[in-house]
Parts: C-alpha cells; sequence; structure tokens
C-alpha cells in the first residue's frame, strides 16, 4: 500500500502526479474540521452550500446533523435532502443515509456530516467514511464533518489528554486524501460559553463526560491539533503545488522511517507515535514486523501483528515482514534499500542485569546503525516476562498426554532404579530420573519436562533419600543435593523441550514449503485453466481446513469457478463481497471492513495481466494468520499466474486452429474458383474462337469445339447442381420423399445415365433375388449412386466398376466397389467431408470434393448410412456400402 | 515466311482443345505442353516464337517455369491467370514474363497480346526512336515529345517514364519495373511516385486527363502504353 499520495522525497516527483492522475475522475473530498463538538462545522457546512446552490450548483444533502438546533435546521429549508433508508435491526426502525440512493441521484456535490461515525448493522459499510470513499470513486464530491479527536492517529493522545477514550474513529488517510480541509475554528472560550447556554449537542454517553472534556485546558489542546492538522494539510497542498510545478525548493524533506513492530502491547503504541511523527516530518514510512525464523510465532502472535498492520496501514504506512536471526542486520538491509533515514522500536524497561547479559535491540541498533536517527518509545508497564508465553500453548489432549508421559517414564524410571539398586550398588541412581525428564520433554513438551521433573524429585526422595519410604529428607546434605536434582531437572526438560519445540517449527515450515512445492508441481502439469482452479481450491482446503472458492468473471458478470467442497453455495451477500473484492482489489468479507456479513471472506488473485478472479475461504471463526497468510497469498499467485498461461496456451493453440481453418477456407475458395473458371474460360474461349476465326476452320475443328462448349455446360451445371445440394443439406432444407421405391429400378437407372457421361466406364450390376421394397426418395437414391460411380470412374483405373445389392438381416445393402488404387485407411472416413479430394499434387482433383459429402447428406435423409471399405479386393480398390433399413411390412410390398 | 511457333503451356485438356484449333486458324503453330517440365523442354527444343503459360501447373509453380526460361530465352511469355490470384500475377510480370491475360478471356484479346508480343520481338534489335500515338509525338533522338504538334513541357522524371512505357507499347509495365528502373532499386515499394507522376503526365499529353487513353492502368498490377488507337 502506499503511502500516501504525496511522497516526500528529493527525488523528481511522478508521484504526485500520478496521484493526481489517480485522482483524476474521483469526487472532490472537503472535509470541514473542527476541534470539539460544537464548534458549528455543519453550520458551516450547511451556509457555504446554500451559496453555493444560489450558484446554481446541483448540490444534496445526504446526512446533516442538525441536532434539534433552529437556526442550522433553517438552512436545510432551501436544499434538496435525500431520503433516509430505513433498516430493520433487532427488531426496530433504524434510520440509515442511503448510499445507493445517493449513487444513483448522482448530484454534483453531496454532504455527508459526521464523518467519524458507524453505519448501522446491515448497511454496506460498517464506518461511514467507506461510504463517502465509495461516493468519491463514482465520481461525486462530498463534503463531510469531523472532530479531529476522532483522528486514528490522535486517539491515544486524547485519551491521555482528555481522559475520554474515543470509539470511532476514523484512518488518518482519509483526512490526508482530503483535497480540501476548512477549519472551523472557535476559541474555547466561546465555546464553553455556547455549552452553557446549551447551544451544543452531546450525545447522552458524553454528557457523563462533559466536566472532563470540555475543559479550557483540553479544549486549547483539541484546538491546537486541529489547527496543526489543517497547517500540515496547507503545507501538503502547497508542496504538491511546487511538486507539480517542478519548483525547487527547500521543501524537500528526504526522511523515511522504518518503524519495528512485534505482537507485544507497546508496539500498538509504537505505530501511532511513528504516525505522528512521519506526519509530523512528512515522511513516509514502513512498518516492519520482527519475528524469529528459527521459531514458530505464538498462537496470537500473527493475529496482533495483523491487528497492527491493519493499524498501520489505515494511518497510512506500508508493511512488512521479515524473519531473521540477526534483526539488526536485516533491520540495516532495509533502511539502506529504502533510504531511511530514522528507526522507531519499542523498548521495555528492563532490570539493569539483563542489559549486561543481552544487549537490547535498541542498543543494537545504537551500536551498529551508522547514520541514523533511533527513536526509542518506552511502554508504561513491563509486561510479563515472555518465558512462558513463548512456548505453544497445548490444548486439554497435549496436556492429558504430557501427565500420562511423566507419570509412565517416572515410574519406568523408578522401577528400573529399584531393580538396579538391588542388583549392584550405584551411587547416582538420579541420572536414571533425568533420563526420564529429558525423555518426557523430547516426547511431550516443556509441561510433561516439568512434571516429570518434580515426580522424579518425589520419587527419588522417596525411593533413594533416607529415610526410604517417606517423603522426609534425614540429613542437611541430602537436602542440598536434592534440590540440585530438582534444578538440574528443570533445566534440562527445560531445554529438550525447547529443542522439540524448534524441531516442531521446523517441520510446520517444512510442511508448508513442502505443501507449495506439491502445489507448484500439480500446477505445471495441468494445462487447463478449469484444471488450475481445481487444484487450487482442493488444496487451500487442504492447507486451511475451511471451505474454498474461486470465482471468475465471465461476460462481465463474476460467476463460481471452482470450489471445495464442490457443492458449495454463495448467497446474495457473498456475491456481493466478492464483486467488491473483485472490482476494488480489496478484501472483502467477513472479518474485514466491507460487508462483513458475507460467510466468506473475498480475496483479489492478480497476474501481471490485471485483476484475474477472487478466492474466497468459509469463515470459521479463525482469522488466516501470518504464515498461513503468506502461503495463501503464494498458492494464489502461483494460480493466477497457472491461468494466464493455461489461458495463453487456449489462444495460442485457438489461434493455430484459425489459422489452418483459414488456409483450409483458401484453398477450399481456389478449388472452387478455379472449378467454376475453367468450364467458363473453355466456353468462352471457344465461343470466340468460332466467332471471329470460324471461317478459318474446317468442319471438324468448328464440330469439336462445339462439343467443347457443349460439355463443358454441362459439367458448369453439374457443379453447380453440386453446390445447390451441398447447401440444402447444409441449410438442413433437404426434404426426402418417403416412396415405396425398387432399389433395382433405381441402380439401372443410375447406371444408364452414368454411361452417358463416361461411355468408357463398365459397371457390372448383380442382385439378389426378391429384393424388397424400400422406403426413399428415388431422385436422391440415384444421384448418390451416380455421384458413386462418378467417383469409380474417375479412380477406376479402366477396370470395371461392380455393383451388388443384397439383403442382410432387416436391411437393405448397395455396394459399390471398383478396383482403383484404394483410400488410405485414416481419409476413409474424411472421404465424406466437403471438399475432399484426393487427386494431384497441386491441390486440384478432377471431381468437386462434394460427391461423397452430397451422398452422405442424402442416405442420411434418407435414414441409411454409407460407409466406405478399403481395400475392397486384394489390395486395391474401394467398396462403397450403403444400408438401408427395410421397412415393417417391405417384404409384402414388394410386387409378386 | 513461315508461321510463328506457339507453345500452349496449360494442364487443362478442355482448355488445349479449344485453343489448338482456334491459334491455327489465326495463323500459328501450336505446340502444346501440361506440365511446367515439358514446357521448358519444349521451349529448348522447338524454339516458339511465343509462350502462353498458365499459372497453375501440376509439377511446379508457372513463376519457376518463368525463372528457368528467363535465364537463357527472351522469347515473350503471355500469363494465363486468375483474378484471385494476382499477387501470382505480379511475381511472374517481375520475373520476366511479358503479359497477362486473365481468365476466362475471348480469343481476339489473346490473339491482339499475342501480335503485340510478337512485334516487340521484331523490335528489339533496333530502338525505337519516333512513337507516334493519338496525335502524341515522342522524339527520343531529339528528347521532344509534341502534342498535336505542340511540344510539351516535361520534367526529366516524366519524359524518363513516358519513354519506358512506350518502349513497352500495348505491354503492361508493372510498377516494380516503373518505379526501380527510374528511381532505382531502394524505391520498388514507393507506389505513390508513381501515382504522384503518372497524374502529372496524363496532364500534360492525355486529351481528357479524367479518362486517359495513353496511359491505362491496369489495376494492382502496373500501367500499359496504348499500342495503336
Amino acid at each position: 500500500m502506499a503511502s500516501s499520495g504525496t511522497s516526500k522525497d528529493n527525488r523528481p516527483d511522478p508521484d504526485v502526479l500520478l496521484a493526481e492522475a489517480r485522482q483524476h475522475g474521483r469526487g472532490r473530498l472537503t472535509v470541514f474540521l473542527g476541534a470539539a463538538p460544537g464548534v458549528g462545522k455543519t453550520y458551516a457546512m450547511l451556509s457555504r452550500a446554500g451559496k453555493l446552490q444560489a450558484n446554481g450548483v446541483d448540490i444534496v444533502v445526504g446526512v446533516a446533523e442538525t441536532h434539534g438546533r433552529a437556526e442550522t435546521a433553517q438552512l436545510l429549508d432551501g436544499l434538496e435532502a435525500l431520503p433516509r433508508k430505513q433498516l430493520e435491526y433487532r427488531g426496530r426502525q433504524v434510520e440509515a443515509f442511503d448510499l445507493d440512493a445517493a449513487l444513483t441521484r448522482r448530484p454534483h456535490v453531496i454532504i455527508v456530516d459526521e464523518l467519524a461515525s458507524s453505519n448501522p448493522e446491515g448497511a454496506r459499510h460498517p464506518k461511514r467514511f467507506q461510504d463517502i470513499e465509495e461516493l468519491l470513486a463514482a465520481g461525486i464530491d462530498v463534503w463531510t464533518a469531523l472532530n479531529i479527536q476522532h483522528l486514528e492517529s490522535l486517539s491515544d493522545v486524547v485519551a491521555e489528554i482528555t481522559g475520554v477514550r474515543v470509539r470511532e474513529r476514523v484512518p488518518d488517510t482519509v483526512l490526508q486524501r482530503a483535497d480540501e480541509v476548512v477549519l472551523v475554528d472557535l476559541p474555547p472560550a466561546e465555546l464553553i460559553e455556547r455549552l452553557k447556554q446549551g447551544k451544543v449537542y452531546l450525545p447522552e454517553s458524553a454528557k457523563r463526560a462533559i466536566d472532563q472534556f470540555f475543559r479550557p485546558g483540553n479544549l486549547t489542546a483539541l484546538r491546537e491539533m486541529a489547527l496543526r492538522r489543517t497547517a500540515d494539510h496547507v503545507d501538503d497542498d502547497m508542496v504538491d503545488y511546487l511538486k507539480r510545478h517542478a519548483i525547487e525548493g527547500a521543501w524537500a524533506s528526504a526522511e523515511r522511517l522504518i518503524v519495528c513492530v512485534g505482537p507485544d502491547a507497546l508496539s500498538e503504541k509504537v505505530v501511532r507515535t511513528a504516525s505522528r511523527l512521519a506526519s509530523g516530518l512528512n515522511a513516509p514510512w514502513i512498518v516492519v514486523s520482527l519475528e524469529r525464523a528459527d521459531r514458530e510465532p505464538a498462537d496470537a502472535a500473527p493475529a496482533r501483528i495483523d491487528a497492527l498492520f491493519k493499524l498501520a496501514e489505515r494511518l497510512g504506512a506500508e508493511t512488512r515482514r521479515i524473519a531473521a536471526t540477526d534483526f539488526v542486520s536485516e533491520l540495516m538491509k532495509l533502511a539502506r534499500r529504502e533510504h531511511a533515514t530514522q528507526i522507531v522500536i519499542g523498548v521495555h524497561v528492563r532490570p539493569r542485569w539483563l542489559s549486561w547479559v543481552r544487549a537490547s535491540l535498541a542498543d543494537e541498533l545504537a551500536a551498529r546503525g551508522a547514520g541514523l536517527g533511533v527513536h526509542l518509545v518506552t511502554g508504561d508497564q513491563e509486561e510479563p516476562p515472555s518465558f512462558v508465553r513463548r512456548f505453544r500453548r497445548p490444548d486439554r489432549r497435549e496436556n492429558l498426554r504430557s501427565v500420562m508421559i511423566a507419570f509412565s517414564s517416572v515410574a519406568a524410571a523408578s522401577l528400573i532404579a529399584i531393580g538396579v539398586d538391588r542388583a549392584i550398588d550405584l551411587p547416582n541412581v538420579s541420572l536414571l530420573f533425568l533420563m526420564s525428564v529429558v525423555f518426557s520433554a523430547i516426547r511431550a513438551g516443556y509441561v510433561a519436562a516439568f512434571l516429570a521433573a518434580i515426580l522424579s524429585g518425589l520419587a527419588y526422595n522417596f525411593f533413594f533419600i533416607q529415610p526410604l519410604e517417606t517423603f522426609v529428607i534425614a540429613s542437611p546434605h541430602e537436602v542440598f543435593a536434592f534440590f540440585i536434582f530438582i534444578g538440574a531437572a528443570l533445566l534440562a526438560g527445560g531445554l529438550a523441550s525447547r529443542v522439540r519445540e524448534q524441531a516442531r517449527a521446523a517441520r510446520a515450515r517444512a510442511v508448508a514449503v513442502q505443501s507449495l512445492y506439491d502445489f507448484a508441481r500439480k500446477l505445471s502439469g495441468t494445462a487447463k485453466a478449469e484444471n488450475v482452479l481445481w487444484a487450487a481450491v482442493s488444496q487451500l482446503h487442504e492447507t486451511f481446513g475451511k471451505a474454498a472458492v474461486i470465482l471468475m468473471p465471465q461476460d462481465g458478470e463474476l460467476v463460481l469457478a471452482s470450489a471445495w467442497p464442490p457443492d458449495a453455495d454463495l448467497d446474495v451477500t457473498d456475491m456481493t463481497a466478492a464483486r467488491w473484492a473483485f472490482e476494488r482489489k480489496e478484501t472483502a468479507g467477513s472479518d474485514t471492513g466491507t460487508l462483513p456479513a458475507s460467510g466468506y471472506q473475498f480475496r483479489p488473485m492478480t497476474s501481471p495481466q490485471g485483476v484475474l478472479g477472487v478466492c474466497g475461504l468459509k469463515w470459521d471463526g479463525r482469522s488466516v494468520d501470518g504464515v498461513s497468510e503468506r502461503i495463501l497469498y503464494a498458492v494464489m499467485d502461483q494460480t493466477a499466474i497457472a491461468i494466464d498461461r493455461a489461458r495463453l496456451a487456449e489462444e495460442s493453440i485457438a489461434q493455430a486452429a484459425k489459422l489452418q481453418s483459414d488456409n483450409l477456407r483458401a484453398a477450399l475458395l481456389s478449388s472452387i474458383s478455379h472449378d467454376l473458371r475453367t468450364p467458363l474460360s473453355t466456353i468462352t474461349g471457344a465461343v470466340t474462337s468460332l466467332r471471329q476465326l470460324g471461317d478459318r476452320m474446317g468442319p471438324e475443328s468448328r464440330n469439336d469445339l462445339l462439343a467443347t462448349i457443349e460439355e463443358e455446360s454441362a459439367r458448369l451445371s453439374r457443379f453447380v447442381a453440386n453446390l445447390l445440394d451441398m447447401t440444402r443439406i447444409e441449410a438442413g432444407t433437404l426434404d426426402a420423399r418417403k416412396d415405396w421405391i425398387d432399389v433395382g429400378d433405381v441402380v439401372r437407372a443410375a447406371v444408364e445415365r452414368c454411361a452417358r457421361y463416361f461411355p468408357e466406364l463398365a459397371v457390372e450390376t448383380s442382385a439378389a433375388p426378391e429384393l424388397p421394397l424400400m422406403r426413399g426418395d428415388s431422385v436422391l437414391l440415384g444421384q448418390v449412386l451416380f455421384n458413386l460411380l462418378d467417383n469409380a470412374a474417375k479412380y477406376a483405373a479402366g477396370e470395371p466398376v461392380r455393383i451388388d445389392i443384397r439383403t442382410d438381416e432387416r436391411e437393405i445393402v448397395i455396394c459399390v466397389t471398383d478396383m482403383g488404387r484404394g483410400i488410405p485407411a485414416n481419409d476413409l472416413d474424411a472421404v465424406f467431408g466437403k471438399f475432399f479430394r484426393r487427386g494431384k499434387p497441386d491441390g486440384r482433383a478432377p471431381g468437386t470434393g462434394l460427391g461423397l459429402s452430397i451422398a452422405r447428406g442424402f442416405v442420411e435423409a434418407m435414414g441409411g448410412t454409407i460407409r466406405a471399405e478399403s481395400p475392397a479386393f486384394r489390395r486395391k480398390g474401394t467398396r462403397m456400402m450403403l444400408r438401408f433399413p427395410i421397412p415393417e411390412n417391405g417384404k409384402e410390398a414388394a410386387p409378386q | 515466311m513461315s508461321a510463328d511457333r506457339i507453345l500452349v503451356v496449360d494442364d487443362e485438356p478442355q482448355i488445349q482443345r479449344f485453343l489448338r484449333p482456334a491459334l491455327t486458324a489465326a495463323g500459328y503453330d501450336v505446340i502444346e505442353a501440361r506440365t511446367g517440365a515439358e514446357a521448358v523442354k519444349a521451349a529448348a527444343t522447338a524454339a516458339p516464337d511465343v509462350i502462353i503459360l498458365d499459372l497453375g501447373l501440376p509439377d511446379m509453380d508457372g513463376k519457376d517455369v518463368v525463372a528457368k526460361l528467363r535465364g537463357w530465352s527472351t522469347v515473350p511469355i503471355i500469363i494465363l491467370s486468375a483474378r484471385d490470384r494476382e499477387s501470382e500475377k505480379v511475381a511472374a510480370l517481375d520475373l520476366g514474363a511479358d503479359d497477362y491475360i486473365e481468365k476466362p478471356f475471348g480469343i481476339g484479346e489473346l490473339t491482339a497480346r499475342i501480335r503485340t508480343a510478337l512485334r516487340h520481338r521484331l523490335r528489339a534489335d533496333a530502338q525505337t526512336e519516333r512513337v507516334c500515338v493519338d496525335g502524341l509525338e515522342i522524339d527520343t533522338l531529339r528528347r521532344l515529345v509534341a502534342r498535336d504538334g505542340e511540344p510539351v513541357r516535361l520534367t526529366p522524371k516524366e519524359y524518363d517514364l513516358l519513354v519506358l512505357l512506350a518502349r513497352h507499347a500495348g505491354r503492361v509495365v508493372t510498377h516494380r519495373t516503373l518505379l526501380t528502373s527510374i528511381w532505382g532499386p531502394a524505391h520498388g515499394d514507393d507506389l505513390h511516385y508513381l501515382r504522384v507522376f503518372i497524374g502529372q503526365l496524363r496532364q500534360k499529353i492525355e486529351r481528357d486527363p479524367a479518362r486517359p487513353a495513353i496511359i491505362r492502368t491496369e489495376p494492382g498490377v502496373g500501367y500499359r502504353f496504348a499500342d495503336e488507337l
């Protein structure tokens, strides 16, 4: 997240222009800033609105709190007010600002009072400033009012000064991004006067704090803060102006802050202090969380860090995580990389002796951080030493296991010790107990170790220290030895359990790495986008144990693309949250600031191409902690990249297919044009020759030319007829008749017709006796046979062609067999394709490439099938086999 | 004088079937070839005076036949081509074919092209010194151009362009040929030069520049100087 629109380093600054470009199309935000309630912000806002409206500006009041003051209410009179939305909340009606109505109304300027207030449950956003953000994004100018104490970074200062804890807070970025800040100022004395006259409205809750709050001292402090913020803003504006117009000057403040935080309570104060420091210095700032690379973070830590990061981002910081063993050198590296000038860290008050044992981070930074300013933020009180908190808090089952292991290992040690003691006189039998402690520590962690240490002590005392079989210790040196034993046992147990913790952390990391690696491998094996999505949701479900969904845009609408479990169901709120996440590229849904009522938390999935979709995890009360979040983002990034890759692959396949079909179409076109043109050329040439040179020719030449014209005309008309037949088949307008036809007759007619065209072709026909009639269209069947004979004539190579007609079970089978060169096995089906020809190497063939596809179209229209077989006989020839079903009463219908 | 011999190269038997009697009747000797290889062989052995060449041949591309023939022969080549093979036709002309005719064509058109080709073959030895067409006179010895007796003032480039076209009177000259011979090999694709200069030339020499009769446009191919009007 960018720190703010106004970066303050001394490079020639494109950021400002960029911010301005980003602002382009956005509405302008005007904030009326006051030091305290009652200074007259609403009054100032409304009277200014009245003036603007008089000048013809389209201005609408979204929300204005008059608090029953007559003079303010009077100002509302001439202004258009947006009706409130009625929301039902726990059985009672609540009025709320109607965001959608405002967006639909689209005024030039809208007044939305009380920037800091919260929306009632059920509204789209929990906070009003989020409503305003949406209005601005929609290009509507917004006027709003704010009291200084509601500013996030000032909340603890305000609490310190006034003793009143402010609940409703506004991120500093909202004020920073305001295009105009109007200070509504009233000297404290006057304000108190107004208060006394009852002119200041205060909510019920504040009335109790009234005496504490409205003291001259407080008001002066608040007023100073308001003045300073306004001045800062004016300063920002001026700096922006200077930068935009490339005016050199002393404005450049090259400060950059790095702020170190951890999961401790002090860190929040560190962040707020740093934010004030940063805004005072006009410096960008980076909040860095420090985590030990060799240790798994305590359970609560990631959640606290996340909360801190959210706070820091609201205050305008960038956030980073550093996992390292040597924090100081990592920090120094970061500082160099980011050109940081100052480091802010929190320090706890530590006992002096501790600093002799181990230098604090602050000390080390002071020693090694050459050239850096180090700010120390001190805590109010020392937190409890973190010795215990450092370990993971085990659950009940684990506790039980610890107890069992401790008991059994000590019992075993006792038995062995007693046994050994009987056999030989072992002087340091206590070592056996020590072993049981270490064993417990390794197997079950520090609880077991601690327990085992105590138990061992007791057992040792009971069995081996005089007087035996009592817990009493007789001699003083035995007491001393006993305590040394307990101490050693605790130390050994602690060490062993820590080793165990580290091993466990390493294992957890290894598992995370392994699962990411597996996922990457799974992705690299999948080429299709849907498989990628599938792999992603199952991976997410496996990693987080939550239902996972991925939504992708389809025709401009976000739809569920993949889910695990596959029957996941998204309701309207979920879909709204998903769309929000997709459009705004922000996390939305449960546990976020936007639509928290949704059952899922949605995160945008981005690739270099932009937002590809959103990924949602079902909310089950556990937020995603730091380590898991990193895994989550890694998975989402990999998914996005894999989807990109899959899409590119699909596109290139489609491109290749298109290229191929383009080539095919070009070849087709050139072949059709050739088929049409050759007869036309011949006819034109022959006719012009006869007209111009006819008198110089002999009668045979003239006759031959005339014959040429006749033949070519026939060829042309056949080709055109074929094209028309094909068009009819393609268009589905082919209407086959269902007459009773005699196959033998049709075949004879086709053979006779063929003999006219191909006199040299010999056709042998054989028919089985008593052929049944079939249902069909004699014209179509005749054309089919003619086309088959036409082909046979081209490829028969002078050999005779056979036609056999027989019945087979319940079908009539007609075979047309030639003795030509045959068809290669893999073309047997392709020959029925349109414009398929087998011919000369230049792609031309004697035929039109339509004959067989027309044959198939006709045969299928009559309910039959056609199939090619090759070779038909030995290694030569082609057999075309037509099959038509014999109708139920076909045999009876046959003429006897 | 014996009849001129024409080699017809086409793989379509129907085309051959009508060309042979027609060309024979027009007074030519006809020899046939059905493939590119046959064509090259026949050109070498039978010494045809004109070759009529179809671009689509079963064994090789018609352009390759032109390239092979132009390696050793200057015999006029007339391309038979289809409108959808525009680029092939231009490529063949650039490779050295003399003229083209689009299918389907009338026999009169073809015999006119053959006559033009034959005349140029005769003229190739003696350089033309005077050209006279439709009242336009070009005297290459004195570098003079006159329209109906009135001298026409041409820039050197316009003059070169006009003479180049006139030397190929009756035959098409491709854009590339014009551009490379007048502006140099680097300008082979600068069609706009030609458009401008041809426009200027027509303004100066045509009776009606809006309907040019002397320099005619062959769309997509080049220009043709009127042979006889």
